[in-house]
Formats: structure tokens, sequence, C-alpha cells
């Protein structure tokens, strides 16, 4: 299976990676796509369709809350992602017709500093950390929730997948994970030996993961 | 302004539609020397040109999320088409929720398309006589088995040899090795006796036909910036047209087959959607391939005195027995694929491994609460990162924020997996298309209504699909995750949302019972052909894309050799 042909009819390898290994730079070029249009590199350009300044403020604190910078990657306000969720807002909003996707997550911008009001005297976005995380511990794990902070744990969990999402399919959250693929391979191997090791190693001995346990498998 | 005007020029052959069927039609007949006229209702496309290969979600509006115009993405090789297409209307009738997906581009939904390429077995031509349920094609597998082979030998397609029952092996090249996430798979398929496989697609593990081989970027639907993968343009269009032998017009919205007084096709009117005029191509043979539900249309809308219910439907079935593929979805959480060592997962665009049915003699034997089987499509592993990937993560986490919930994301990624089932579906007289009586679209052309039902066999097969994808994620140690229950029929697909929908003209052995004849050819006039998926009986969990090309080399060959003794010929 992994041995190869020599390529018939007169394509070689060599001269299809020359190809293809320049397509992106030529397709760039060809469509105006440069770094200015990559809006992690132009944050300032961006123009907001939904959020007004303090809901802006208020998202860039909450966002850097669920993912802050760390020894991988950058901050999500870092990664644009405050630019993704106002964007995907009002692209909903096009897309399905309607805007509740928008009420939920400015009802729940709203609801942040109106608690934090009554506890602390702030806005959300000017509070504490230690009252920020007062705040969020209550809402961040909707099983542990008051019946009461149920709506906004429902807040919290969509705002917590649009900052992942956001995040994880922008450049930076692309070169955390890291995925490593979009790209031509001169020849598939299938699953790395070190991978399959690993999972042998697992399914010898059992694994306990974030999704749960596994127990050893006996064939 | 819109006038009529007839072209001068007779070809030979007018064909219908770009894709896989009116591709290997216009491929096969020009080879053979005839001259031919090819319509196709959209624009030029040329995947290996215009292909949107390497390039990035984060670049794309909306991280390249789908849209009610592009619903399978920014990137998606259809440039238009979708389940909506402007200006051309269908309408459902009360109760039916059928979706009809068309591509208008050259090549059709070849562009897009999954490029899975499993050929029909002998038991799936012959359905009623094992089981008493729909109807038997008129032929056996042993006669499309040598056009199987001409088609897997042209498009490519790599599978390996198994052996199996009724899932006939092919023209292979090398099947690409396994991922991660599919061997583990296939590990605990191989515990509950699911046979997992090497799946079988149209994508060149080697180059043939000058056609480059696969570098295994994964975004097969992007359409090829190198002919990699099959899509009637670069496999049938572009070689045809090196003949000199074949005329393609883009932007011709067929309308009517043209019938002389004798009966006899003259040749298709089509609307030029550039100047909204009508033009009418003379040939001394049609052949219709615009898509099942497309190719019913023009046959009901080509009424004359001599058809007054549209051409080739004295048997009144053109439009019936419309069926489409059962799909239902379960997707799971592997936790033994968390937090491993980052390697490029990409590989091929689709599944490296797959499950054919595996319970035909459990069937035979009366121990399945329903009939046909279906195969599972699965996915998984280290993808190119969207919108959607990394949502949902509080039900392995039950919540959190901050730099553990950020660690947490990216052990996670990767551990995702999914099972699609597609099966068959039975044909019924609850399911079919006509001419809406009412509506037209923006060309003036009658549009049409549906009528679809799943039948009892469909939705306890979806049961069946959902309790196996279970078991296997079970066996795998992970979790599932289903919004399928009893009341939404179990997850089963609305009409039309596989695209796979075959029938609408049907052949048969008698003209009382069927719209074709054992060649596809109408057996009210004799130089009217089909070579989309319109003249299947049955819709076998095998996709169409493969049969299609195999029934219209078939198709095209008797057409070649019928023209040679000059039985054709009004």
């Amino acid at each position: 299976m992994g041995d190869r042909m020599p390529d018939r009819n007169g394509v070689s390898r060599r001269d299809l990676f020359q190809i293809i290994g320049a397509a992106p730079a030529l397709a760039a070029a060809a469509t105006g796509a440069s770094a200015a249009q990559n809006h992690e590199h132009a944050a300032a350009a961006y123009k907001r369709k939904v959020f007004d300044d303090h809901q802006w403020r208020t998202v860039e604190v909450l966002c850097d809350l669920i993912l802050p910078a760390d020894e991988h990657s950058g901050s999500a306000t870092q990664a644009g992602v405050p630019e993704f969720i106002d964007d995907w807002l009002d692209f909903r909003k096009q897309e399905d017709g309607d805007d509740d996707l928008a009420a939920e997550i400015l009802g729940g911008l709203a609801w942040l500093d109106r608690e934090t009001a009554r506890l602390f005297s702030k806005t959300f976005a000017a509070a504490a950390p230690d009252q920020q995380k007062k705040i969020l511990d209550r809402i961040a794990w909707p099983e542990r929730a008051a019946a009461e902070d149920r709506p906004w744990a429902a807040f919290f969990s969509r705002i917590r997948d649009l900052t992942a999402d956001g995040f994880y399919s922008s450049k930076a959250g692309i070169a955390d994970l890291p995925y490593l693929g979009n790209t031509a391979v001169p020849e598939w191997k299938g699953c790395d030996p070190a991978v399959w090791a690993e999972i042998e190693r697992r399914m010898k001995n059992g694994y306990r993961g974030l999704g749960g346990e596994v127990k050893p498998w006996n064939g | 302004m819109a006038q009529v005007k007839a072209t001068p020029k007779t070809y030979d052959v007018v064909v219908v539609g770009s894709g896989a069927g009116g591709g290997v039609a216009a491929h096969v007949l020009t080879l053979a020397g005839a001259k031919v006229c090819l319509l196709e209702a959209g624009g030029w496309y040329d995947g290996a040109k215009q292909s949107d290969m390497f390039k990035w979600p984060y670049n794309a509006p909306h991280r390249g999320a789908g849209t009610k115009e592009k619903p399978f993405g920014y990137f998606d090789a259809t440039l238009v088409g979708g389940w909506k297409v402007p200006g051309e209307p269908y309408t459902n009738a009360a109760g039916t929720e059928w979706k009809w997906w068309r591509a208008r581009m050259l090549g059709g939904r070849t562009n897009h398309y999954g490029r899975i390429s499993l050929r029909m077995g002998p038991y799936d031509f012959k359905p009623y006589s094992r089981d008493g349920k729909g109807f038997d094609w008129p032929i056996t597998y042993d006669d499309l088995a040598p056009y199987y082979d001409k088609a897997e030998e042209l498009i490519g397609v790599f599978g390996t040899k198994e052996g199996m029952e009724n899932t006939p092996d092919g023209r292979f090249l090398p099947a690409p090795a396994p991922r991660g996430y599919e061997r583990v798979i296939k590990m605990a398929s191989d515990k509950l006796k699911i046979p997992c496989i090497p799946s079988r697609l149209a994508i060149l593990t080697r180059s043939i036909h000058g056609r480059a081989a696969c570098h295994y970027c994964a975004q097969c639907g992007r359409a090829c910036g190198v002919n990699a993968n099959f899509n009637s343009p670069g496999v049938h269009i572009f070689p045809a047209m090196k003949t000199g032998n074949l005329e393609v017009r883009t932007d011709a919205m067929a309308r009517e087959v043209v019938v002389g007084p004798d009966g006899l096709a003259r040749g298709v009117s089509y609307i030029d959607k550039k100047t909204r005029g009508e033009v009418t191509v003379n040939a001394r043979i049609v052949v219709l391939a615009a898509s099942c539900c497309e190719t019913a249309r023009i046959m009901l809308n080509s009424r004359s005195s001599r058809f007054p219910n549209g051409v080739g439907n004295s048997s009144g079935l053109v439009g019936r027995y419309l069926m489409d593929t059962v799909g239902s979805d379960v997707s799971g959480y592997l936790p033994i694929l968390e937090d491993l060592p980052p390697r490029n997962e990409d590989g091929v665009g689709g599944m490296h491994m797959y499950m054919p049915w595996w319970n035909y003699q459990q069937q035979k034997a009366g121990k399945m609460p329903f009939a046909r089987g279906y195969h599972i499509e699965i996915g998984g592993g280290r993808g190119l990162p969207g919108t959607g990937d990394f949502e949902g993560s509080e039900q392995m986490l039950g919540g959190g924020y901050g730099a553990e919930f950020k660690r947490n994301l990216r052990k996670m990624y990767g551990a995702g997996v999914g099972f699609s089932g597609r099966g068959e579906m039975i044909p019924n007289a609850d399911s079919y298309c006509e001419l809406d009586p009412t509506r037209v679209d923006q060309w003036g052309i009658p549009v049409l209504r549906f009528h679809f039902k799943w039948s009892r066999d469909e939705i306890l097969q979806a049961k069946h699909m959902q309790d196996t994808f279970k078991e296997i994620i079970t066996a795998a140690g992970g979790k599932y995750f289903t919004s399928a229950t009893a009341e939404n029929n179990w997850g089963i697909s609305q009409g039309g949302e596989i695209i796979h929908e075959v029938g609408a003209a049907r052949m048969g052995d008698d003209p009382k019972t069927s719209v074709l004849n054992p060649y596809c050819q109408a057996w009210d006039c004799r130089n009217l052909f089909v070579t989309d998926a319109a003249p299947f009986v049955s819709n076998a969990d095998k996709n169409p894309t493969l049969t299609i090309t195999a029934l219209g080399w078939r198709t095209s060959e008797y057409i070649a050799e019928q023209v040679k003794k000059r039985n054709l010929a009004g």
C-alpha cells in the first residue's frame, strides 16, 4: 500500500509540488488577499455591526477570561475573537431571519453589568478580577448553577462556545492546537507510529481522559 | 429582444446536463465519433483553475461558514446551487418536506460530491425477487459489471479486494492507509463483528491518464487544483473536447424535447440565460442527463399532440417512484484519542475506512425487522478547524473557563468522531414529482411539485443505525450524542437531504410499467435516452454516482452501436 509506482503519463511529483507549492501565494496575489485582509492584523479596521462601545469592552474582557493568553498562544482578544462574535451575531441574523442569538448574548452582557453593579457597584468590565471570578463561577458550570441563574448559565455556555469557535478557527488558534494540515503531503503513510503506540498503550493499560475513563481493551 | 431562433446545424446527439451522466455520455459518444452538443444550465467551471485548495477559513467571510446560497460553506466548489436556486423554485405538496439540491455549473454535482464509489451488488438489481418489496431491474449485475470496470479505470477509484457478499470489488487503485481514529473504530467494530474495510473513493492515489495523484489535503469538496479527484469537467468533458467532436453550451436551460409529427425527437429547446432568448438545437438523438428530477421535469414539459402527458410518458410513470437515501447520524467522543502527539491527519477528502452492510443472511432468514441495508460512513480526527467544531465542550467538561479550559480544549481536539448511516429506500407510490399546475420559474418553465414519504422499513432502518452507532462508540470506550428518538423517527433525514435522488423515469421490461427499456431508451420515442439516475429502479445503499457512470456508459455504447446499424434515425 505504501509503495509508489513511478508516475506515468508525464506528471512528476516534483512538477506537481512546484506548481501547488506556489499556488497559495499566487492565489493571494490574484485576489488581492494580503495581511491587511486578515482581520487578526487589522483589528482597527473592523467595523462593528452589533456591539456598542461598552458591550465591546465587556466582550473583550469576558473572552479573555474564557481563553486567556498562555505559553502556547495569545488571548482570545489578541486572536480577534470579539470581531468574530460581533460579525457572527450579525451573520446569524441575516441567515436565520431572526436575532435570537444576538438577543441572548446582549441580554447576558446586560445581566453581567446588572449583577456586578448590585454586588460591587461596578460594571463587569471595570470590576476586579476576583469580583469577575465570583460572578463567572456561578454560571460557568450549568449543572451546579442555582435555579435563578440558569438563563445566565445558558448565556455563558453560548458565549464560551462562540469564543472557542472564534479562537480555534483563527490563525493563532490553529497554530495553538496545532492543526498541521491543509497542505500538500508528498506521501501518505497513515497513522504515525508514535501516535499509534500511545493509543495502544492506552488500550492495554486503560486511560482516564476528560471525557471519562476508558477501560483496558481485551480484544 | 428574446426571440425564437433555430440553429441550422444538426448534431448527431444533444446531451442535456454535464454531470456524471451527461459527462460520460459526451465522453463515450465523442470518442466513438459522434458530433455532440452538450447543454449545461449553469456557467463554465474548471476546478483545476478555480479550486480554493489550500485557502484558510480565517481569510473567508464568517470563517467560511455555510449560508443559504452556499450550504456547504464558502469554499465549496458549488458556485451556484444548493437547496435553493435563485429564480428556480419548486413546491411541496401538503405534508411533504422534500429538499431538492441542484448545482448550476459545468460538471454539476460531481464538483462537490463525496467521491464515494460503490458498486451495486447482484442482490441490488433483483430486490423484489429477494424480499418481495419494490421492483427488479431489467438488467443484472453481470450486465453492468464490464461498465463498472470501464468507469473505475477511467475515473480512478481506490479500494481493496475483499470478496464480501453483495459488495463487489472493482478495478482499484491502492487504498490509503487508515488514520488513527479509523484504526480505533475498526477495532471497536471488530469486537461487534461489524466489518470495517478500506473505503472506495474516486480519488487518485496514483497518477493515471495524465492526472496527478492526490496530495492529501482533504479538501476535495473545494474541487481539486490538480484534477486528482473525479469530476466530470476534468475527466469527461475536457478530454472529450479534445476530440473536436464536442460543443459545450453553458447557461443553456433546457425546457423541452422537441418532437416531430412522426413521434421522434428532433432536438432540444432551451433558454439562453444570458439573452433570455429561446434556442433550439437540432439533433438526431437526444440524451437527457439533467439529474433525476430535472430530467423528469423536461419530459413532463415536452407536451405535444403526440405526447399530451409529456414525451415518453404513455405509462404515466414519469416522475413516479422517486427515491432518496436513508440517513441518520450519531456523533461520539472517544477519550482514547485525547491529547495525542500532533500530526497532520488530513489524508484524502473523505473517509479511508467504512462499513458495508453485513446482515444479508440475517435478513434472508427473516431475523431483521426491516428490509434492505445500509453502509456506515465515518469521520473524525484532527481536521481543518471551522466554526462549530469547538462547541459543546461542556458535555465533557461540565463547564469552565480560563487557562484550564484552554488546555482542555487543546486536549479534546481530534477526539470527536461521527457516524452516518446511508441506507436503501424502497420505492413507494406516495413518493413522486409532477408539474405544479400553477407555478413557473423565472425562465417561464413550469416547476416541479414533490410528494414524499418514508415507509416503515426506512424508519426501522434508521433506528438500527442509531443502535449500531451507539454500540460502536461504547465499544471504543466513548460517549455518544444524538437527538434521534422514536418521536422524530430516529433522526431520519428529510427526503432529498442526502442528495441521492434517483428514479422518476425507471427502466424495465414492459412499456406499461416502465418509462425506459433495458438500454435506458424511451419506449415511446426510440431516439430519446436517459443517462442520469432517473432510470434507477431501486436505490441501493451504494451511492449513485458510480452506477450512473457505468449505466450511462452502457447506454452510450448502445447508442453508438445503434447509430452504426442505422436503427435510430427518423
